[in-house]
């Protein structure tokens, strides 16, 4: 009897001691668990979520830029950026580099750089080369791995390219490294271009595999929206080539040629030579980043007399028939003014005086009208003032307040010198003189297209009456004078066309000593067809071309040309009415 | 219920028909088989168990061909690109204009048009001259 009283007194310790083993691991378990669960929550959750995230960020498409039909002019593409670990690429960087120069080429990564880069001593990250084409970089880093190395990665980011290369290159602008814009459309539209990164969050193993089902989160890339120009591609590439041409033909330091549809502002061609390419970033110093229709300011010349005429024809004290006497020399406060060709006194037309040019009989004319009265003219064609056209870094030009006029003052303004404007700004004035005398500001933006494909037109701009219609018939009726075959601009006539135009040649000031450079000039033709119902107006501006190069025969042709390629192709066709026959003297 | 209620009344009981019904009996044994239920417990738990791994493979499986279909569908895009890239160069004016050189073109020196209802030429036609405004492409 005793041996299973014992057993039953051993088992029964057993069991106390059993049970007092199992609540004390349970009273460490739950100690435990209220430790982790009840007080050091937040920094588990935290790490655990570390640990098992991954976040990507999906790069916005900048918008495009299009010309008038839909055409690229920018746009983005997928782009890598190339980046490598130095720690395991120091010891094959001369060949990993070679295989990088010889895929991506010498223009974008330099072979003794990029060995440098992979050898740089404790790092473990360094970005070899940015922004290349997806297409190149993808080849790039598989040839390095199909060649045995490794440590050479790629990261997505999106790339702006300009297929046209230097095509408009003044007015759509550029980027900087950061994808912002920094000049021309690029810049003044950048809000509308720019999009919205997206990034996503999602649960991976430790082994980086994502968890299908899990937690993940999305936050939307939404891509820029698209700016439609108001450019047509092939005119501005003509127009470019054909500028280029007479740029170099004539040696001249730059040249610029606008041309814009009278009717509403649209500016539909806007060449600058020199220029950059900002594709592939070549050329890209200040004087050739420069947009100068906006932001460079010279003396206009005798393009101005179209202005001064206008203002007086709306006051009606002129007609194409008025007769001027024009001396043949003026010295006004010991300031001595000429012709451009000599002559003693002679009897002008009003229309004369612009087929000729005649600095004398321009000034003659101009002193039937007040200094204030002059200068409120002006004032009214937008001279002084900004063109409206929003282009960055835009310049107001300089047009002192007629209180502040000396006599010479007066007399030189009238022929355009001592008065500084931007291209933009003649275009805008002469554009009045087209539009009946209707002033129209200018534009480069014809509409935008949002990311969802919505488009929507851009305001139509700012437009005032500046002088009657009347006016605006007589000044174009003296216009036409000047490219009729005993007119200073001959080799500017359309055959078929009524075209008006005016030569400018005009002293040029040296922008350090602010003084006029004997020999200098900037020639230039302004004019518009068909002069009966002008559709578009053409200003073609060469700077410093060589010493006998005159607006009518250097500017003068390629105004044709230009001119004509505009109305081959927005199909404007002759109106088939015959100039009237102006009488040039009396 | 009155009627429950009622009835005893009408017919009283005898006491020895009441203790011989309240005889203790043994217990019946239950021989319901337990082995049934529990296999379709065992194979209910095994189907979803065996359902769950299932699922849970071919959503893996799932998620590397999702996987591998969005890196071919990368590559796709880039190729995409780099052909319209290709296109845009081609359709470039430069390039048509270098071309039209090529096979002797020349811009047309004068606007002019044919009016398609009456066949009537509106604008003056002039001969292009053998060298044009554009003879090499520089742009």
């Amino acid at each position: 009897m005793t041996r299973p009283r014992n057993r039953h007194s051993l088992s029964r310790r057993r069991l106390r001691g059993f049970l007092v083993v199992v609540v004390l691991v349970f009273t460490i378990f739950g100690l435990r668990l209220f430790q982790i669960q009840g007080l050091d929550t937040q920094a588990y959750a935290a790490r655990a979520v570390e640990a098992g995230t991954a976040r990507t960020t999906v790069p916005a498409p900048r918008g495009d830029i299009l010309d008038r039909n839909g055409k690229d002019l920018a746009t983005s593409v997928d782009g890598l950026t190339i980046t490598a670990d130095p720690s395991m690429t120091s010891d094959n960087a001369p060949r990993i580099a070679r295989i990088l120069v010889q895929k991506i080429g010498e223009d974008h990564i330099d072979y003794f750089d990029t060995i440098d880069k992979l050898r740089k001593p404790d790092s473990r990250f360094v970005y070899l080369v940015k922004g290349v084409p997806a297409w190149t970089a993808k080849k790039a880093v598989a040839a390095v791995q199909k060649a045995g190395f490794t440590g050479v990665f790629s990261e997505k980011e999106s790339l702006r390219t300009y297929p046209g290369g230097r095509l408009a290159a003044n007015l759509i602008g550029y980027v900087d490294g950061s994808g912002k814009g920094v000049q021309g459309i690029e810049r003044q539209y950048d809000k509308q271009l720019t999009g919205t990164d997206g990034s996503s969050t999602y649960e991976v193993s430790p082994t980086g595999q994502r968890i299908p089902m899990a937690d993940s989160t999305v936050k939307k890339m939404v891509p820029g929206g698209d700016v439609v120009s108001t450019i047509d591609r092939d005119l501005q590439w003509y127009a470019d080539q054909r500028l280029a041409d007479a740029v170099r033909a004539s040696s001249s330091d730059w040249g610029l040629a606008i041309t814009m549809d009278v009717r509403t502002g649209q500016i539909v061609q806007m060449s600058q030579v020199p220029t950059f390419d900002p594709d592939n970033q070549t050329g890209m110093q200040d004087y050739n980043t420069v947009s100068r229709a906006v932001q460079n300011v010279y003396e206009p010349g005798s393009v101005m007399k179209t202005v001064t005429m206008a203002s007086l024809a709306d006051q009606g004290k002129i007609a194409p028939d008025t007769p001027i006497v024009v001396p043949g020399g003026m010295t006004i406060d010991k300031f001595h003014i000429g012709d451009y060709w000599k002559h003693g006194t002679i009897h002008l037309t009003a229309a004369g005086v612009i087929a000729k040019s005649s600095n004398l009989g321009t000034i003659v004319a101009s002193q039937q009208m007040s200094d204030e009265t002059m200068y409120r003219y002006f004032h009214k064609f937008g001279f002084g003032t900004k063109s409206g056209v929003e282009l960055p870094g835009e310049s107001q030009g300089i047009l002192k307040p007629g209180k502040e006029w000396t006599k010479a003052n007066h007399a030189t303004i009238a022929f355009g010198q001592g008065v500084s404007v931007t291209a933009m700004q003649m275009v805008r004035a002469v554009g009045a003189i087209a539009n009946g005398g209707v002033m129209v500001d200018p534009t480069v933006v014809e509409g935008f297209i949002s990311p969802d494909g919505k488009r929507t037109d851009a305001e139509p701009t700012a437009s005032r009456r500046v002088v009657s219609k009347k006016a605006a018939a007589i000044v174009t009726r003296m216009m036409e004078a000047v490219t009729a075959k005993d007119g200073t601009a001959p080799a500017a006539a359309i055959p078929g066309y009524r075209v008006a135009g005016k030569t400018g040649t005009a002293w040029r000031v040296n922008p350090v000593t602010g003084k006029y450079v004997r020999g200098q000039n900037t020639v230039s033709f302004m004019g518009f067809a068909p002069a009966d119902k002008p559709r578009f107006l053409t200003y073609i501006v060469l700077d410093k071309p060589y010493s006998a190069a005159g607006g009518g025969s250097t500017a003068g042709p390629v105004f044709h040309d230009i001119m004509s390629m505009a109305l081959e192709r927005f199909g404007v066709a002759p109106t088939g009415s015959k100039p009237p026959k102006v009488r040039q003297d009396w | 219920m009155s009627a429950h209620l009622a009835a005893p009344r009408l017919r009283p009981q005898k006491p020895q028909t009441r203790s011989r019904a309240l005889r203790l009996v043994a217990p019946v044994s239950s021989r319901a088989r337990k082995a049934p239920f529990v296999v379709v417990v065992l194979t209910l738990l095994g189907a979803g168990l065996v359902g769950l791994i299932l699922i849970s493979t071919v959503l893996q499986a799932q998620s590397f061909e999702a996987a591998r279909l969005s890196d071919e569908a990368d590559a796709l895009q880039t190729q995409q690109q780099a052909l319209s890239r290709e296109v845009d160069r081609m359709q470039s004016p430069s390039n048509i204009a270098q071309r039209a050189l090529q096979l002797g073109m020349v811009p047309s020196a004068n606007p002019i048009f044919l009016r398609i209802t009456d066949g009537e030429v509106i604008g003056k036609a002039v001969p292009a001259p053998a060298k044009g405004s554009i003879r090499r492409v520089t742009q």
